[in-house]
């Protein structure tokens, strides 16, 4: 593979990585922190794989990720009572009983053997690009809609008292489920993308709870309740996997790798971006302006 | 001006029955205050009211509408508002935005009093004088408490319960908050005050509801209510009561 290659299929992994950590980072606004996002990369995998051949990309695509939607509603509706910890688990189980579902029902999911989608933009690497980069902004639009002055507040009130949210007038249910489906389709949009990309998808490949920690340590990384912050993470999580592939090589280099993502997270506890943004504020704070009475006193 | 009242309501956790069949009115357009011991059901009558926690059983009727069965923040819409004894508020979100959770979610076509109609209106009438971009996190106790009252306040509420809102503030702070609630209740909203200190319900309000043992003990004006044998026996204990 040429080394521009290399680079497109690197960009189109970030890109994936970063759309599935905005669909987690939207969620976790609310208080809802999901170890289940690989249920709905992997549902839209399935759905987007399984339709399009029967509805075209557009409308195969379009209905795999409504199913994203209509299965975050149900599952939103059984775990939004759930409590943190609780909420997790349940989240946790539900992906890893997706799994079972299509290992169980070969006739309709193809089972275990797998499902052969059809490949995006006729396989052209440099096209497949535009189209998940474009799908990328979207989803940032996305999550920057969620963090307006409309729903960041609420959001934030619903994760940190929910009593007081609903004293504010917040309908808390509806909001929880609305972030649990665009969240639910975003993981959706990730799993379509990847099943387009490489054209095969088996249950293990994209229900594995690999999908599940990645957005939480791609968020968690670059830096939670931002757009920039899951973007940012998923390309600095994936620098850093090569740079330490290359450096230490064999197998030994996820130690390496899982060490350094330890050592950003004590240092940068707000992530990437609150790092940043926090030295650039001690860089453009002005000295503190002692008034005249303050200095005679 | 709007009533509040509750009929037959029982309120029970498990075996404990921290409301028991109970039957009051709030006046319209009165300042009362709703005491009772510690145990009482004071605050669970507070978050059975404002929807927090539904009765098991009776009616809960706003100006003469029922409001039972309607979820918390439909009974905020409803007119009924009400602020936490321990204000709770995200640290990361500015005054502004926490006054602007129910400026913008409060579904009503009631408006805000005196023309206010924007957060800055809101949190100058209630005494807040930082900026409106200061983050939760820096405020002190008081400014949290009035922050509370604003954030009530721009639900547009008919009827504002106020849970200790004063508890924790120095006589000075106490006196302005007490300013306040007076504001409030002078643009036409009736109050409820949850207080402990004998003298600000003296000082503040014209009725007096007396709550024990989730029932309702006594109502009338606050001199009458504390002078009444049954209320000091209910505080102080059998004996201590002249």
């Amino acid at each position: 593979m040429s080394g521009n290659g290399f680079l497109v299929q690197a960009a189109l992994g970030v890109a994936i990585s970063a759309i599935l950590a905005l669909s987690w980072d939207i969620l976790s606004r609310t208080g809802q922190v999901s170890l289940g996002q690989s249920a709905f990369f992997g549902i839209g995998a399935y759905g987007s794989g399984l339709l399009t051949p029967k509805l075209g990309v557009v409308f195969g695509w379009t209905a795999g990720i409504l199913i994203c939607a209509v299965a975050a509603i149900l599952i939103g509706l059984v775990t939004l009572r759930l409590r943190r910890l609780y909420f997790t688990i349940a989240t946790l189980s539900f992906g890893l009983s997706m799994q079972v579902l299509i290992v169980v029902t070969p006739g309709i999911t193809g089972g275990s053997t797998g499902i052969m989608p059809p490949v995006i933009m006729g396989a052209s690497p440099p096209a497949q690009l535009l189209l998940i980069t474009g799908l990328l902004i979207v989803s940032a639009i996305v999550s920057d809609i969620f963090l307006s002055e409309r729903y960041r507040p609420a959001f934030f009130m619903i994760r940190n008292n929910p009593a007081l949210a609903a004293s504010s007038g917040v309908p808390v249910v509806a909001t929880k489920i609305l972030a649990f489906a665009v969240s639910g389709m975003i993981a959706g949009v990730a799993g379509a993308c990847y099943a387009g990309l490489y054209g095969y998808v088996i249950p293990e490949d994209v229900f594995t709870p690999n999908w599940s920690v990645l957005p939480l340590a791609v968020s968690i990384l670059g830096g939670m309740d931002t757009t920039l912050g899951p973007i940012l993470g998923a390309l600095v999580l994936r620098v850093l996997e090569e740079v330490a592939r290359h450096f230490v090589g064999g197998a030994g280099y996820q130690v390496v790798y899982g060490a350094v993502i330890i050592l950003f997270i004590v240092v940068l506890p707000k992530g990437l971006v609150g790092g940043l943004s926090q030295l650039l504020h001690k860089r453009t704070r002005k000295p503190v302006q002692i008034s005249r009475a303050e200095a005679a006193s | 001006m709007t009533s509040l009242s509750v009929a037959n309501c029982t309120v029970s956790f498990g075996g404990l029955r921290a409301i028991s069949d109970l039957t009051l009115t709030i006046p319209g357009g009165t300042i009362t205050a709703l005491i009772g011991p510690n145990g009482s059901g004071k605050s669970t009558f507070c978050n059975m009211v404002s929807g927090q926690i539904p009765p098991n059983a009776g009616s809960i009727l706003l100006d003469g509408v029922s409001v039972m069965g309607l979820r918390a923040d439909q009974i905020v819409a409803a007119g009924l508002a009400r602020t936490y004894q321990v204000p709770r508020v995200p640290k990361e979100l500015t005054v502004g935005e926490v006054i602007g959770v129910p400026l913008r979610y409060v579904r009503s076509d009631r408006e805000l009093p005196r023309k206010m109609n924007a957060a800055a209106d809101v949190a100058r009438f209630c005494g807040l004088s930082l900026p409106l971009d200061t983050v939760c996190a820096e405020l002190s106790i008081s400014d949290l408490r009035r922050l509370e009252i604003a954030r009530a306040l721009a639900c547009k509420p008919r009827v504002l319960l106020l849970d200790e809102a004063m508890a924790g503030l120095s006589l000075a702070d106490t006196e302005q908050v007490i300013s306040l609630v007076r504001e409030v209740h002078a643009v036409g909203i009736t109050v409820v005050v949850i207080e402990h200190v004998m003298r600000i319900i003296a000082a503040l309000c014209g009725h007096a509801v007396v709550l024990n043992n989730g029932q309702l003990l006594a109502e009338a004006s606050p001199a009458v209510v504390l002078r009444d044998p049954a209320v000091r026996e209910a505080y102080l204990g059998k004996g201590f009561a002249p």
